[in-house]
């Protein structure tokens, strides 16, 4: 970042180094602070609640160690990541954490987390895993048994004025995202991909109206860039979950790619689908997160037994992402031990081979230490796209 | 090891070295035998391309490219033909499928040494043979162990309780050998191995291993004459058309401020 | 290879009961080659699905996968499939059972015919794939939409079958009616979908005489698995694992039904005549959670041989006393279905809720300790399956924590003996339940070793 005046961009960098500094400034003003870790959490129920959702990161530089004492290793070790940083105090400033039905690393946990953390509040928000009619419904009673616990701590009654108003809030915050991708579209791109992780990570760990503040600058101080920072270079995309340390797209920018896309769950799963608004408020967010977000742990049925229209059908997203921005290969990063994505590599493999996208599939623990085995994997896929 | 390879018209001289953790920083002193051997001056040197775990430790090199697309260079210019490599190294073992010399997908283990020449140094050890005996051991055995644990310090642990159980050497080396042909193929075959097969690396100069790998995979793989050099001989043409095409441009090729000297690394 | 067979003899049982489960396996997977053969209708299936009455309803033979995984693994031949799944791409850190199956449907697929020496003949390509999205399993919910990557035609059905966990501030009775209203919805499209794939209605009368024996073989196992208590104890986890077949694989058959009365009628005879599972039983132990390693049942032997048994374990235990269950006024077998399902994944909650720090799982734990009179606790980690294996670690210490049933003896400040109470001693084994690269026999034998020294210091520092 060159622009030495633009303080905004410092600003970022310190929330994003000492990460939680905000919430703990509100969590003395007296607000509550309720952690999460996955996309599936619904955030406009938890802010319309008047409390903080705050998005909890794994820190691949902390090895594991005291986590390891409730928690097995077979668990996805993003996760585990979260849970251990959490046991070493590094986010105690929580009043509560909410856990969603979204893979068993997290369901199957869910009774270590609360027991061991021990906060003032906890619930498990149970996704069902098809589309169904009936799973919307219960979907929905699920989450207006959210609603009401979530109440009952926070000592408010949640109305449906008091939804529609975190809903329209959060739509916005999504608009800027949108806007922020915007940048990515250019070639080279405006904006990198290491600075985008990082105002996104910084994003989710603040209120949304601060946030959407804080991303209303970075649109300004952006607005200023006539000139892109970056090399016109090869454009990649990454498929994966949560990638919310920049190690990962720091060392393919440093190699010589840009990333300019992504899939992930602190990228565009998160950050892109809206809520539609004007109808019952719990029932668009019940569609927004069980059907709009895009993940493998829900089950999209394969309706016509046609395995081109079923891959459409699952990773439609990921095409269309590629052409929108462009991209010249994709990375398919995984974590080790996940059972959702890693049952999809297959799959995933035969659609990018379907719409002709270089594709390089990494198998990776969440630690610092396989940065070395990442970079000759890296180094040399783009060799070979050239 | 360091491998290093001169060459101008064709290959003027090659010396493979140690590589240790104390080597790991000299690989100037390496070049050094090279130049020797070559009778030249550093400065004729038009073009440096450092590869491998340890290209980032080259100070005097031009480029870095990684060991894959270096690989896939280096056995085309031998074998026309081929379609998959296999690389056993000290360090690593990886596949590349190639095409026209250039690497068109690939899978790596570097994260276990079992999967890689370390394993077999290790449990040579522990037989106290020579690594060098192995293959032909193994050639002679015509049961050869079950090996059932995939981690290097649980192998090691079964070798001995097999050989106080009484199973013979050979067969326990066979199987060993059986064992890394196992891991090595069950991770190249994510490739869909296309032929001809090329084996490169250390291991390849083991003929036991050699068979057990074939057998594994069903058809024979070829060996190049120096296994060890092939990612090496691949920097070396990779550099050269670099300079090359600098040269029908009428430039000089892009390059780095050069010292013959080793690196600090804390 | 050879080497290994040899060694790997048939092993012991304590009942007759459970020796007979052998052939009735092997039935299973010839009866679904026959039945594809006649053309009869075959469904790949997951245990714990709640669907058995509705599939043996209407005629649908279930193709276990999970079990055919599980035998694999006990043949020793589960390697060449789980490298073959290697190979196209799945990590061998995923469900074993799941990539076993598919390295195996695959082969099968590119084969055109059964893979060469197919363990008991092959798994049979199947009419349909029924997948169940629950909060138990991912590879329930990703497996079958794995394999149809192979095989397109073959259309899956998946089902979601919830269940609420365990909080402070709700409870089970305030979800309920939601919950059970969309697992009938569940169920009522799965029939949907199977009349549609068979070409028949479904039968309700005799669904409701399925359902009915279901729920007469789930009493009637829960009487049978209590006998289990007597000292000596008649029959262990060991056994369990061979006669969790007919409760987990069979259930809505006559056979499963007479399968447990016969295993009723032999345990009361041995407990009649106070035959134990070992002469001399001096350890009792709860297999407190996790799924066996497959290919190392004789390891229950192996405890055995040191007076160890397991009269009770919480794994493969998916019945409960229908008394205890609620059950509305309903003579609908599909409600009936739900409300069985949701009653049982419940049943611990009301009698945590009374113990501070409890929570079901570990309440399940205590209660067995309690009727079983249990001495320590054995647990095995699968590294491959979170599933089962994820919060056992957490259980033990929980339990630990709040449970303290043995009074000993301890050095006070003052230098005397004061009187206390400690936790149960247990052990943690880690392998897989078919990967057997991942298992170490001399390992697993000193840890059962040094755990039975331990048993043997804490009952001779136990005050009585």
């Amino acid at each position: 970042m060159n622009e030495k005046n633009s303080d905004i961009f410092s600003r970022i960098e310190s929330y994003y180094s000492d990460y939680g500094q905000r919430a703990k400034e509100l969590k003395n003003e007296g607000k509550k602070i309720i952690g999460y870790v996955c996309s599936f959490i619904p955030l406009e129920i938890i802010t319309a609640a008047g409390c903080v959702p705050f998005r909890m990161r794994g820190d691949i530089h902390e090895p594991i160690t005291k986590g390891n004492i409730n928690l097995e290793t077979i668990a996805c070790p993003f996760y585990r990541s979260c849970f251990d940083l959490s046991v070493k105090g590094r986010y105690d400033f929580l009043d509560g954490s909410i856990v969603a039905h979204a893979c068993d690393s997290m369901a199957r946990t869910y009774a270590v987390w609360k027991y061991t953390l021990d906060l003032p509040y906890s619930h498990f928000v149970n996704l069902p895993h098809t589309l169904s009619k009936s799973s919307m419904e219960f979907f929905n009673e699920e989450l207006n048994t959210f609603r009401k616990s979530l109440g009952g701590f926070a000592g408010k009654e949640i109305s449906d004025d008091d939804l529609a108003e975190a809903i329209g809030l959060y739509n916005e915050n999504r608009d800027k995202v949108k806007a922020l991708y915007e940048l990515r579209k250019p070639d080279p791109p405006i904006i990198s991909g290491t600075e985008l992780t990082k105002i996104l990570t910084v994003g989710a760990s603040l209120p949304v109206a601060e946030a959407n503040q804080l991303f209303d600058e970075v649109l300004e101080e952006l607005g200023k860039r006539k000139e892109s920072p970056l090399k016109k270079v090869r454009r990649i995309m990454i498929d994966g979950a949560c990638v919310d340390n920049i190690e990962l797209v720091k060392l393919i920018e440093d190699l010589g790619g840009n990333v300019v896309i992504d899939t992930l769950c602190n990228g565009t799963r998160d950050n892109l689908p809206h809520t539609d608004i004007g109808g019952d408020p719990v029932s668009a967010l019940a569609d927004r997160y069980l059907n709009k977000i895009n993940c493998p742990r829900t089950y999209r049925e394969n309706k016509e037994q046609d395995l081109h229209k079923d891959l459409e059908s699952r990773f439609g997203d990921i095409g269309f992402y590629a052409r929108e921005f462009k991209a010249d290969g994709a990375i398919l990063y995984v974590y080790k031990y996940c059972d959702p994505f890693g049952f999809e590599v297959p799959a995933r493999k035969a659609y990018f081979d379907s719409i002709k996208l270089p594709l390089l599939y990494l198998e990776d623990e969440y630690s610092a230490g396989t940065i070395g085995q990442l970079k000759t994997r890296i180094q040399a896929f783009l060799e070979m796209l050239g | 090891m360091t491998k290093v390879v001169i060459m101008g018209e064709e290959i003027m001289s090659s010396v493979i070295g140690p590589t240790g953790p104390e080597q790991r920083r000299l690989a100037n002193n390496v070049m050094k035998e090279a130049l020797n051997r070559a009778g030249l001056p550093f400065k004729s040197i038009s073009y440096v391309v450092a590869t491998g775990y340890g290209r980032i430790n080259v100070p005097f090199a031009d480029k870095q490219i990684t060991e894959i697309t270096c690989h896939a260079r280096g056995v085309a210019s031998f074998f026309p033909d081929a379609r998959t490599i296999i690389d056993i190294g000290g360090q690593d073992s990886k596949g590349i499928k190639i095409n026209n010399g250039r690497p068109i997908d690939f899978v790596m283990n570097d994260k276990c040494a079992a999967g890689s020449g370390r394993f077999l140094e290790i449990i040579a050890d522990t037989l106290g043979i020579k690594i060098e005996e192995m293959g032909e051991l193994a050639l002679q055995s015509k049961n050869p162990a079950v090996i059932s644990n995939i981690c290097t310090i649980f192998a090691e642990q079964e070798v001995v309780d097999k050989l106080a159980e009484g199973i013979p050497l050979k067969n326990l080396v066979a199987g060993i050998l059986e064992s890394l042909a196992n891991r090595v193929s069950r991770m190249v075959k994510r490739l869909k191995i296309e032929r001809e097969v090329i084996l490169t690396g250390g291991v390849a100069k083991n003929a036991g291993m050699v068979q057990a790998l074939s057998d594994k995979l069903g058809y024979p793989v070829s060996v190049p004459p120096e296994p060890l050099l092939t990612g090496a001989v691949g920097a070396t043409l990779l550099g050269k058309e670099i300079a090359q095409k600098a040269k029908e441009r009428d430039e000089s090729p892009e390059r780095k401020e050069r010292s013959l000297k080793e690196i600090e690394i804390l | 290879m050879a080497e290994e067979k040899k060694k790997h003899k048939k092993r012991r049982t304590a009942t007759e009961a459970a020796a007979s489960i052998g052939p009735m396996v092997k039935e299973f997977i010839s009866g679904t080659l026959r039945a594809k053969e006649e053309g009869r209708k075959v469904a790949f299936t997951f245990i714990v699905c709640l669907y058995d009455e509705i599939l043996r309803a209407m005629d649908i033979l279930p193709v276990w996968t999970e079990n055919f995984a599980g035998i694999c693994g006990a043949k020793r031949d589960a390697e060449r499939f789980l490298e073959r799944s290697e190979s196209l791409g799945l990590s061998r850190s995923l469900c074993t059972y799941a990539l076993c199956g598919i390295g195996f449907d695959q082969w099968r697929e590119e084969l055109g015919e059964m893979p060469p020496d197919a363990p008991w003949g092959g798994q049979v390509r199947p009419d349909m794939m029924l997948s169940s999205g629950q909060i138990l399993c991912d590879p329930r919910n990703k497996w079958y939409q794995a394999s149809q990557l192979y095989m397109p035609d073959v259309p899956v059905y998946n089902i979601d079958l919830p269940y609420p966990l365990y909080e402070d501030d709700v409870e089970f009775t305030d979800v309920r009616d939601y919950y059970v209203k969309h697992i009938i919805e569940e169920l009522r499209g799965l029939v949907a979908f199977l009349e549609k794939q068979t070409g028949t209605k479904m039968d309700y009368d005799r669904l409701s005489e399925t359902v009915d024996l279901g729920e007469r073989t789930w009493n009637l196992i829960w009487e049978t698995y209590d006998l289990r208590r007597a000292v000596p104890t008649p029959m262990g986890t060991g056994d369990a694992m061979n006669t969790m077949v007919p409760m987990c694989f069979m259930m809505g058959t006559q056979e499963a039904y007479d399968f447990f009365l016969g295993l009723n009628k032999e345990l009361k005879e041995k407990v009649a005549r106070k035959e134990g599972v070992v002469e001399d039983e001096k350890y009792r132990l709860l297999w407190g959670g996790g799924l066996p390693s497959w290919f190392a049942l004789s390891d229950f032997n192996y405890f055995n041989s040191k007076g160890a048994v397991f009269p009770a374990e919480t794994t493969y235990r998916m019945i409960e006393s229908m008394y205890q269950i609620y059950m509305p006024d309903t003579n609908d077998p599909i409600e009936r279905l739900a409300w069985r399902w949701f009653g049982y994944w419940v049943f611990w909650h009301n009698k945590a809720r009374k113990r501070p720090g409890s929570h079901p799982d570990v309440e399940w734990l205590i209660q067995y300790i309690e009727d079983y009179k249990i001495d320590g606790i054995v647990m095995h980690e699968a590294f491959s399956c979170r599933t089962w294996h994820l919060g056992l670690i957490w259980q033990l210490n929980q339990l630990a924590k709040i449970y303290k049933p043995i009074p000993v003896l301890v050095l006070g400040k003052d230098g005397k003996k004061e009187k206390t109470n400690r936790e149960l001693p247990s052990l943690v084994l880690e392998s897989d339940i078919i990967d057997i690269t991942t298992y170490s026999e001399v390992d697993t034998r000193n840890r059962i070793d040094a755990f039975i020294e331990t048993l043997e210091s804490v009952a001779k520092s136990k005050v009585h």
